[in-house]
């Protein structure tokens, strides 16, 4: 049996510079999807500031077609967690990705979202929102720059278009074995219950670096 | 009167709108990954140590792990210890060098108060913000050999601050170094006297400064 005929990258970009489109199904589903990630329009804490600056004139997200800010979680594909989330918020924002249709994504935006940044230490705040929800990018920063959000949604665009849309490594939405329903927390006596999603949150057992 | 504001508000808009077609002042959008907006020179994101030499930067870290910056950092984001041993620094002492030194760049909030409390200017703040990655633990723990950065990287991302930092040390070394010669001076004239005049006395020894 003759294996399927490739074509390389260079094969194809010469053809696409004499105006033959040769693509795979694959390509195209992930283009599409990459290129229309549509956030929720929801903001916590003063990155959501940084965040409303990037759709706006000067940094311009709807370069990247995403300055579609929907306002109901059921349109929306990517969830920007930018601020702080205090436990009391925590149920809600798990309700809001849950509301969410698949394929979705999510980015942590800043020191509080990825780990609690500031308010780490303090008794009423999430140590990151990648206890409850699976996030695809961290953006570090207090607050990150609108630029650096826009890196983000680069780098989460890089993934998209990398994903395979059939096999074991095939996203979430595309697969039979995984649920996209993530349990919600509740806002208990002292903490919240439970106060981690483990099959969310895997920390590497091996010692840090150096 | 009703709607004024409304329209003096389209005017502006209509204004830049046809304006933008010949007047590139009035194209606001910086397109970012092909060009990027100038960033003032006091513009932070995430402290960097300052290493003297580009070749070797983990033996020339201005660094002497002395921990205080560790000890006021407000959301406690950096971790040293120690080393056992004492390694030279730029102006030859033997210093303590931090066997560990990281810092969680998911937890850091750009305070710039390591920055200001180090007496050695051995940590400044950095220019770099496209730092979005995939990995939380992997990528976003910085050790040492991600946090070495040499003068050099200084100088081009904060010309003017470290223009002041050199010439602060070189003329802090110097003044080390003159001390040290006028007391290698002091102690020998301190030796060479009294055993001229005063053979049968034994001389005592000169006391260690």
């Amino acid at each position: 049996m003759n294996p399927m005929p490739t074509i390389t990258d260079e094969e194809r970009s010469e053809l696409r510079r004499h105006g033959i489109l040769l693509t795979s199904v694959e390509e195209l589903y992930n283009w599409g999807r990459s290129h229309s990630v549509w956030p929720l329009q929801f903001g916590l804490a003063c990155c959501a500031i940084e965040m409303i600056a990037a759709s706006m004139a000067r940094f311009d997200i709807a370069r990247f077609g995403s300055e579609v800010f929907r306002p109901s979680p059921r349109q929306a594909d990517l969830l920007i967690v930018s601020g702080t989330v205090t436990k009391k918020m925590a149920p809600q924002v798990v309700r809001l990705w849950n509301q969410m249709a698949e394929p979705k994504y999510c980015i942590a935006m800043g020191a509080c979202a990825i780990s609690g940044g500031p308010f780490k230490r303090g008794y009423n705040v999430l140590k990151g929102i990648d206890r409850f929800v699976p996030v695809d990018i961290y953006i570090p920063g207090c607050p990150p720059r609108p630029e650096a959000l826009l890196h983000g949604l680069m780098e989460l665009q890089k993934k998209i278009s990398g994903q395979s849309i059939s096999g074991p490594e095939a996203p979430r939405h595309l697969r039979h074995d995984t649920s996209c329903e993530y349990p919600v927390p509740e806002f208990g006596d002292h903490d919240l219950v439970p106060p981690k999603n483990p099959e969310v949150w895997k920390v590497p057992e091996s010692p840090p670096k150096d | 009167m009703l709607g004024t504001g409304l329209l003096q508000g389209l005017a502006v808009t209509a204004k830049n709108f046809a304006g933008s077609f010949h007047d590139p002042k009035r194209l606001t959008t910086v397109e970012y990954p092909e060009k990027k907006s100038v960033i003032p020179e006091a513009f932070r994101n995430f402290p960097f140590l300052v290493s003297e030499n580009a070749e070797d930067p983990m033996g020339t870290l201005r660094c002497v792990a002395c921990q205080i910056c560790e000890k006021e950092c407000p959301p406690q984001c950096i971790y040293i210890e120690k080393s056992k041993d004492k390694k030279p620094d730029a102006s030859g002492k033997m210093q303590i060098y931090p066997a560990v030194f990281r810092i969680d760049s998911s937890v850091c909030m750009n305070c710039q108060i390591c920055v200001e409390v180090c007496p050695f200017d051995a940590i400044k703040m950095d220019h770099v913000y496209e730092i979005a990655t995939s990995e939380r633990f992997e990528t976003l723990l910085l050790d040492r050999h991600d946090l070495a950065k040499p003068n050099s990287y200084f100088h081009q991302i904060r010309p003017l601050e470290a223009a002041e930092v050199d010439g602060r040390l070189t003329a802090e070394r110097k003044a080390a170094e003159e001390k040290a010669k006028a007391a290698a001076l002091a102690k020998a004239a301190l030796a060479a006297k009294p055993a001229a005049p005063a053979p049968a006395a034994p001389p005592k020894p000169p006391e260690q400064a």
